[in-house]
């Protein structure tokens, strides 16, 4: 019954999320004459589609999945792993096509941080508003990228795929998140 | 007692406050009223009947949420199943609806208040009112609490508020004992009987002890038809002890249900 | 309690005016060099940073939009008589009126930092400011019309996204005039400091915006699908009336000028110095050591006589010809509104021995030049880095040989040095190469 509740809004995420990234797609192969996605854009569509899948991370009834608690964090985690997939499956499929969504690195990269960060807030403020932050950081992180070290820090999400020191950021995310909502769950919020 | 405007004073010319005739109510595909006689005057009206007899989809049509789908239905001496104008009929309205959707984040006081702004109580009155129908609920404690801290009853309550701020004249109650605990619901049942002196109240229920308690008039309803109308005593004559219940009013009312269902198949 | 006051406290207005107001003004503060020069580069700037505001807006409006579809309040609220339209009215006026305020908020706040500094003020920053918050009034209106039609979680985050690829690639699309019309950040990147915009292109930016608030309205209080589809019309008409004002010519569409921004102001008494009227506020900064530079320059004969700020706008503007009694500086703004890198005026003014920039296709020789300007300056020769501001690096050689050739000239009496160094300044008149006049 728990899969049940969470399956009426699964469906729609997923659907919500692979859709947009073909428009996103489709638009850049169509109006474009460069073969490669501006960085802004491929940031923002890993965004997006994080941000539209992170809002399965919580179902509409919560209390009756804290039932069985030794399952839930298994459970969790793998089901942020397959929206993980979900989106690296969807724009790394676009590599060979006429319109490409990359480097790959990038992609994983940001996926992976950026879907941390949004479980991570998941767990704080409830995952109808997890992505407010990370949609933020994405965005600024992309549009106005910095040099220097604490620039690339600050602006991971933005910084070319050779870059070290967003690896590092994206990956502590990742993992932080990964840890925290599948220990924690996402909170109950109204 | 109410507070009547001098609108209200004036002769009324309709005899019924809720009359129906043939009416026909469509719940999705299915006809869920198919074609019931039924007239209303003032007094609380307990509304009987098995699960799926049509009693919400009723209610809907009489809260104007639903349109019939034949027949004819007036309000209060107003004609609500063509096109007219619905408006003045929606100011005497009160309704509480079996799922009661809510803004969790307003207090019940700005909940109540914001329901009476939308029933299009003069500005000036709406204060008042509100505070009005919270004490008479028993709510006054939690006026400014915010709608999701409250409890199930609690809520109902509120649910029960909102539906009385603008003294209406026709109230229409789906099962608004629901969630509530025994003194809780004897402090409806005493509210019920105070609002039907002068009202016109329909309240939907499975008890059929709150219909005895509360009720002046039962009406029975089974596959969208009228099957009887009459006092709560008349209802405990109908049945004796070869019908299943545990009161008399209960063996009237599978005494009742049985001789319709007899009739129907026959 | 008025429905208007609850709806402000209890609907996401507070929160998207917030979130508005911090995320501006953060975005202003972190980089205040960029708007510090006046009130017409805060106007760009807070244009600029539109596509951070203009989707937060959008999404906070589809935030609120699916408020009556997730607490299910559908089947109580069609029993009330009030009709949709007005219903809807509070949460509008509630969600128009915090974030067109929170937008001035921003503005004012960058205000305060160059209140005392900014010397002009053009009227056209009014109306950009005003077409601003109206834009943010429309995105908020066009996202709770957008909520209500599609009431899922995840139209919020989506419409953010959309909102910041719409502000990004209508500011950058082909023809030009369609992205004047459609985004809200167009003729937001810096050429000069006398840039403005149209007012044209204000107007035609509110005729849009004006068409998509209107079209948010209508999804917000139609009663059915039919009023639906009618809601694309005045967005529709709003770009069909832009588009017959709008102007078509690059020069009111790409960073036109100011001519008021552009004046120059003046000192009263010789020698004259002149800034735009844009930067006048540093004319009193910048008035002793342009005159010293000009002291330096005088030891040429036929020197110029006046300094004058920088005043070609290179993008649109061929090269203006050169007046030989007028030496230009390039005037820079720091942080706080006051001049920036005053130690780099001198050196500047005496690079190129007041000729300018010349022709780029005359012969120049580096090495001749740099030397030439110190023996004026009277101390030797060091590298650009570190005193021309945007130098980063510099060949060695460069500066080792202007050293060499420096040397060379202190040796030689004062009026045969002089002499070369005149000659030298000739050269670059003549478009000659300057190459051997100082070392023969």
């Amino acid at each position: 019954m728990t899969l049940h509740l969470r399956a009426r809004r699964v469906p729609l995420a997923l659907a919500a999320s692979v859709g947009a990234a073909a428009l996103i797609w489709a638009l850049w192969l169509t109006l474009s004459t460069e073969r490669d996605a501006i960085l802004l854009l491929v940031v923002l569509t890993v965004m997006l589609m994080v941000a539209v899948l992170s809002t399965t991370l919580a179902a509409p009834d919560e209390d009756l999945e804290r039932t069985a608690a030794l399952h839930w964090p298994w459970r969790r985690a793998v089901h942020l792993l397959a929206a993980l997939a979900v989106v690296l499956v969807v724009l790394l499929a676009t590599q060979p096509t006429g319109a490409r969504f990359g480097p790959a690195a990038l992609v994983v990269r940001d996926s992976a941080g950026l879907l941390g960060l949004t479980a991570l807030c998941a767990a704080v403020v409830g995952a109808a508003r997890a992505w407010f932050l990370p949609m933020g950081w994405a965005v600024v992180a992309a549009m106005f990228p910095q040099s220097g070290t604490w620039g690339a820090l600050a602006t991971w999400a933005g910084q070319p795929h050779t870059s070290r020191p967003a690896a590092v950021v994206a990956a502590v995310l990742a993992v932080t998140g990964l840890v925290t909502y599948a220990l924690l769950g996402a909170a109950r919020r109204e | 007692m109410r507070a009547v405007s001098t609108a209200e004073t004036a002769t009324t010319i309709h005899p019924w406050a809720v009359h129906a005739e043939a009416l026909k109510v469509r719940a999705g595909r299915h006809l869920a009223v198919d074609g019931l006689d039924l007239s209303l005057g003032t007094g609380v009206h307990g509304l009987l009947g098995r699960n799926g007899a049509g009693k919400t989809t009723l209610m809907r049509a009489i809260a104007t949420v639903l349109k019939p789908a034949g027949g004819r239905l007036t309000l209060l001496g107003s004609s609500v199943d063509g096109r007219a104008d619905l408006r003045q009929a929606r100011r005497a309205l009160g309704y509480l609806p079996q799922h009661f959707g809510y803004y969790p984040r307003f207090t019940v006081r700005e909940f109540v208040s914001y329901m009476a702004w939308l029933k299009e109580m003069p500005k000036r009155d709406i204060p008042a009112a509100t505070q009005r129908a919270i004490d008479r609920v028993g709510l006054s404690a939690k006026a400014d609490a915010k709608l999701r801290t409250l409890s199930g009853g609690m809520l109902r309550r509120a649910g029960v508020a909102q539906a009385i701020v603008n003294d209406p004249q026709v109230l229409l109650l789906d099962e608004p004992t629901v969630g509530l605990d025994p003194e809780q619901r004897l402090d409806l049942r005493e509210l019920l009987r105070d609002l039907g002196t002068d009202a016109c109240v329909l309240v939907s229920t499975h008890l059929v002890e709150d219909v005895v308690a509360a009720c002046t008039e039962v009406v029975l309803i089974n596959e969208g038809q009228l099957v009887w109308q009459g006092t709560p005593a008349a209802l405990a004559e109908q049945g004796d002890e070869r019908h299943p219940g545990d009161s008399p009013a209960e063996r009237g009312y599978s005494a009742l249900l049985r001789s319709h269902l007899a009739e129907a198949t026959r | 309690m008025s429905v208007l006051g609850i709806e402000l406290r209890r609907s996401a207005a507070a929160g998207a005016a917030l979130i508005t107001v911090t995320v501006g003004v953060a975005a202003l503060y972190t980089a205040p060099g960029r708007w510090s020069e006046g009130w017409m580069s805060l106007a760009l700037t807070v244009k600029e940073y539109m596509i951070l505001l203009w989707p937060i807006a959008l999404a906070a409006g589809a935030w609120q939009g699916r408020r009556e579809h997730r607490a299910k309040v559908g089947e109580l609220f069609a029993t009330t008589p009030r009709s949709r339209a007005r219903r809807m009215l509070p949460v509008l006026v509630a969600m128009g009126a915090s974030v067109g305020l929170a937008f001035l908020l921003v503005v004012g706040a960058g205000g305060l930092w160059i209140a005392s500094t900014a010397a002009y003020f053009p009227p056209d920053v009014v109306a950009i400011t005003l077409v601003g918050a109206l834009s943010l009034v429309a995105a908020a209106w066009l996202g709770l019309g957008i909520g209500r039609l599609l009431p899922a979680l995840v139209t919020a985050p989506v419409l953010a996204v959309a909102g910041v690829l719409l502000v990004f690639f209508t500011a950058i699309m082909r023809p030009d005039w369609m992205g004047a019309i459609m985004s809200p950040a167009y003729g937001s990147s810096p050429f000069y400091a006398f840039q403005t915009i149209d007012p044209r292109v204000t107007a035609v930016l509110a005729l849009f915006m004006g068409g998509l608030a209107l079209t948010g309205v209508l999804l917000l209080v139609a009663r059915g699908p039919r009023t639906s589809v009618a809601a694309v019309l005045p967005v529709l008409l709003g770009f069909g009336a832009a588009a017959a004002i709008v102007p078509r010519d690059e020069a009111a569409l790409v960073a036109p000028i100011d001519p008021v921004a552009r004046e120059l102001v003046c000192t009263d008494d010789a020698p004259k110095v002149c800034v735009t009227r844009v930067n006048s506020n540093v004319l009193d900064a910048l008035t002793p050591l342009a005159r010293e530079g000009l002291a330096v320059l005088a030891k040429l004969p036929d020197a110029p006589t006046q300094a004058h700020e920088e005043r070609w706008a290179y993008p649109v503007e061929d090269a203006p010809t050169r007046d030989a009694g007028i030496v230009t500086i390039t005037v820079r703004i720091d942080d706080h509104g006051g001049l920036a890198h005053p130690d780099a005026v001198v050196p500047e003014m005496v690079f190129g021995l007041g000729t300018g920039y010349g022709n780029p296709e005359c012969e120049r020789n580096g090495a001749v030049e740099r030397a030439a300007a110190y023996h004026l300056l009277g101390r030797e020769p060091v590298s650009d880095v570190g005193v021309i501001p945007e130098m980063i690096e510099e060949e060695p050689q460069l500066n080792a040989e202007a050293v060499e050739l420096w040397q060379g000239l202190q040796k030689l009496p004062a009026p045969e040095a002089l002499a070369r160094v005149t000659a030298v300044r000739d050269a670059l008149l003549a478009c000659q190469d300057p190459t051997g006049l100082l070392s023969r």
